[in-house]
């Protein structure tokens, strides 16, 4: 694909993102609302294009496929999987085991609604399972939350760069809207760059110098000090790579924090409380994980006193915005559930409800 | 004898890591010869390692390698046969 | 060769640089360590340590990198052969091998086992199969037989609960793509004198353990299942179990090749 404007799905812009990242190695189960995804590479696979996507795989399970991924990622693979919900639930073993082993890869959960089976609607109901790491172990992976086509298309390459330079897991958590809502966009250059894992990764041993991967250390001090590894790992990560966005926040009283296509709906509220003079802004946060609570701190700073968080849950990303504010300002929390959104009325009037 | 001593026949050595040993007996059974056995001693681990013993009635040691390739521990560090 | 080799004598075998010095934890008798030093041995002779890569999975093998000198990945239980056909597609240049047992690659891991069989991924598998759960201190395993007793099966297998033992070997030799299928019965057998066992096993599994490295190096997927002791778990003396195992597991698991798409130069 040339430099040419696309007009594209998020799931097929979030396919072709990966590609031009330079994406090595790709592995998934088809899963409604984020088939497109393998349906897109598999399209693309083997058709010289991308001569860097050397492996494509439909696994039999999404248990065999995130466990291929790191199995290509254990060798310095740039390496991707994607999914939703009940997918995601059932990687969570293997991302677990690529946090433990510290192996850079990249998954994507296109969410859709509900527990178990749920349906194909959107929601952000897998916030906590994605942000606090669904696994078991107590570890962080990254999560980045993209709001619009041209970002489905452009964070697999700072997945990609993110993963590899913290050697960790990095989830992308769309939802179906952002899967399956078309916008147009350009890709950059088709990256070539790799990254340098030769200290680390699974390739062969070189005389006395091998390579390791491994989760287990059975002697109990051999476990704390690689948990404590990795914690002050995600330490640094929680210092260095919050991200957001703010829209008119300067001098807001009320800020609508929200994230993905809550934040476009929050976008629009903004827009037309600013035309009624109100003064409402909009503060998204780009990872989810780490939670970009300096962003809210600066926010404190500047006297804002009412937080209003919309989300598609019964309120998950409100408990950390509760973390960040810790009693110092008002925080309500607008949510929506099954697959419907919140109307942009329903916004205005809850954050006109905060002004007073 | 004393753990990792090497005791030399005329046709074939066989040397014993002792301290590696858990005193399974694979050795012992798997030896043609019966040039192996048990030691009344001790290893470090509190096992009885195995130790090359010419028994003298079933002939001597071949370098045939089958203790080498049985013993799970690889305690068998060296098979050697006598040039001619 | 140090020490002992010399003038007089010429070492035929020897320490191999492909084993860590660590001791194994491997209990005594137990033919987990005898496939280590037979899969160390292999990689020797064909010159492979530099390229291969051992995926450990969950069970008695998952501490395997401690005692062969190559890199290693670890999988979650049951997952090595995804991980392998990770590793094997994103790098064919490399020699990728599992050491599973039976619990991990016929019980949990079947999934994985049978897909990666029937796509005929070059990667080669060796099943440690000792019909028990050892690390997890003797529960019953997907091959354990019927009527044996383990710690969840108190009164011996039950055929009516559940069901007779899985013949992993066969499962995978159903499929057509397996370049190499093979079941050997790895202890030392009983013969008519007491006195002496045959180690015939051990042999037939150096040649074994060589030849599905080869068949992957052919493009070949390669299974090799390994008819092994518990004598720990199965509450017996070292050399009773391989009675046991002589007299019960080898008629249920019968040695033999089942498919050999590229034939051994020697058998």
């Amino acid at each position: 694909m040339s430099a040419e404007r696309e007009f594209l799905k998020g799931n097929e812009a979030l396919a072709y993102g990966a590609l031009h990242a330079g994406l090595n190695a790709f592995y998934g189960y088809p899963i409604t609302p984020s088939s497109e995804i393998p349906e897109t590479l598999a399209a693309e696979f083997g058709q010289g294009n991308f001569p860097e996507f050397r492996s494509f795989l439909q696994a039999a399970s999404e248990v065999e496929a995130i466990n291929m991924v790191n199995g290509s990622a254990a060798t310095g693979a740039k390496t991707m999987t994607a999914t939703s919900g009940p997918g995601f639930s059932l990687k969570q073993e293997g991302i677990s085991y690529a946090a433990g082993m510290e192996l850079p890869i990249l998954v994507v959960n296109v969410n859709r609604s509900g527990p178990g089976l749920g349906n194909l609607g959107p929601e952000q109901s897998d916030y906590f399972q994605a942000t606090r790491g669904g696994g078991h172990g107590g570890y962080r992976p990254i999560v980045l939350a993209p709001d619009s086509v041209p970002e489905m298309a452009a964070f697999p390459s700072l997945g990609f760069s993110l993963a590899f330079r913290y050697r960790t897991p990095v989830i992308l958590l769309a939802d179906a809207f952002l899967g399956q809502l078309k916008e147009d966009l350009t890709f950059p250059e088709v990256s070539s760059s790799s990254f340098d894992t030769s200290s680390w990764a699974a390739t062969g041993a070189r005389g006395e110098r091998r390579h390791v991967l491994a989760s287990m250390h059975l002697e109990l001090s051999d476990q704390n000090a690689a948990s404590h590894a990795l914690h002050a790992k995600y330490d640094q990560i929680a210092r260095h790579e919050q991200r957001f966005d703010e829209v008119e926040s300067d001098d807001a009283r009320v800020v609508i924090v929200a994230y993905g296509i809550c934040a476009r709906l929050a976008r629009r509220a903004v827009r037309s409380l600013r035309a009624k003079s109100a003064p409402v802004g909009l503060f998204r946060p780009i990872t989810l994980a780490p939670f970009p609570h300096d962003g809210i701190e600066r926010l404190l700073d500047r006297g804002v006193q009412n937080f209003l968080v919309v989300e598609l849950n019964a309120g998950q990303m409100v408990e950390d915005v509760r973390l960040a504010v810790n009693g110092r300002a008002r925080v309500n929390s607008l949510g929506q559930l099954g697959g419907l959104i919140p109307g942009t009325d329903e916004l205005v009037r809850a954050a006109e409800a905060m002004l007073g | 004898m004393m753990p990792g001593q090497t005791v030399a026949l005329d046709r074939a050595v066989v040397r014993i890591d002792a301290e590696r040993c858990k005193g399974c007996d694979l050795c012992v059974v798997a030896c043609p010869h019966r040039n192996l056995r048990l030691s009344t001693g001790y290893n470090r681990n509190g096992y009885h390692p195995a130790e090359f013993h010419y028994r003298g009635d079933r002939g001597e040691c071949t370098a045939c390698g089958l203790c080498y390739w049985v013993c799970p521990d690889y305690a068998i560090t060296e098979v050697a046969k006598r040039r001619v | 060769m140090s020490g002992t080799a010399g003038a007089l004598y010429e070492t035929t075998l020897g320490p191999l640089p492909t084993l860590t010095s660590k001791p194994t934890h491997y209990c005594a008798g137990c033919e987990h360590g005898t496939l280590t030093h037979l899969i160390a041995s292999a990689l020797e002779a064909l010159g492979a340590r530099e390229r291969a890569v051992l995926v450990n999975s969950v069970g008695c093998s998952v501490l395997a990198p401690d005692y062969l000198n190559v890199d290693a990945v670890e999988a979650p239980h049951g997952r090595a052969p995804a991980v392998m056909t990770g590793i094997k597609r994103a790098r064919p240049d490399l020699l990728v091998f599992s050491i599973q047992g039976d619990g991990d690659a016929a019980s949990i891991g079947l999934l994985e086992l049978l897909n990666a069989a029937n796509r005929g991924d070059p990667i080669t598998i060796f099943l440690v199969n000792n019909a028990i759960y050892g690390m997890t201190g003797g529960q019953m395993a997907p091959t354990t037989p019927v009527g044996m007793v383990t710690t969840t099966s108190p009164r011996g297998r039950d055929l009516a609960l559940s069901g007779p033992p899985i013949d992993a070997s066969k499962l995978v030799a159903s499929f057509e793509r397996p370049a190499y299928v093979r079941r050997v019965f790895l202890p030392v057998m009983p013969t008519a004198s007491p006195e002496f066992y045959n180690a015939r096993g051990a042999l037939e599994g150096a040649r074994a353990v060589r030849h599905a490295f080869e068949v992957q190096e052919r493009g070949g997927f390669a299974f090799v299942e390994f008819v092994s002791t518990c004598n720990v778990n199965w509450k017996m003396s070292v050399l009773d179990s391989k009675r046991y195992a002589a007299e019960v597991l080898a008629p249920l698991f019968p040695a033999g090749v089942l498919r050999d798409r590229f034939r051994m130069e020697s058998p």
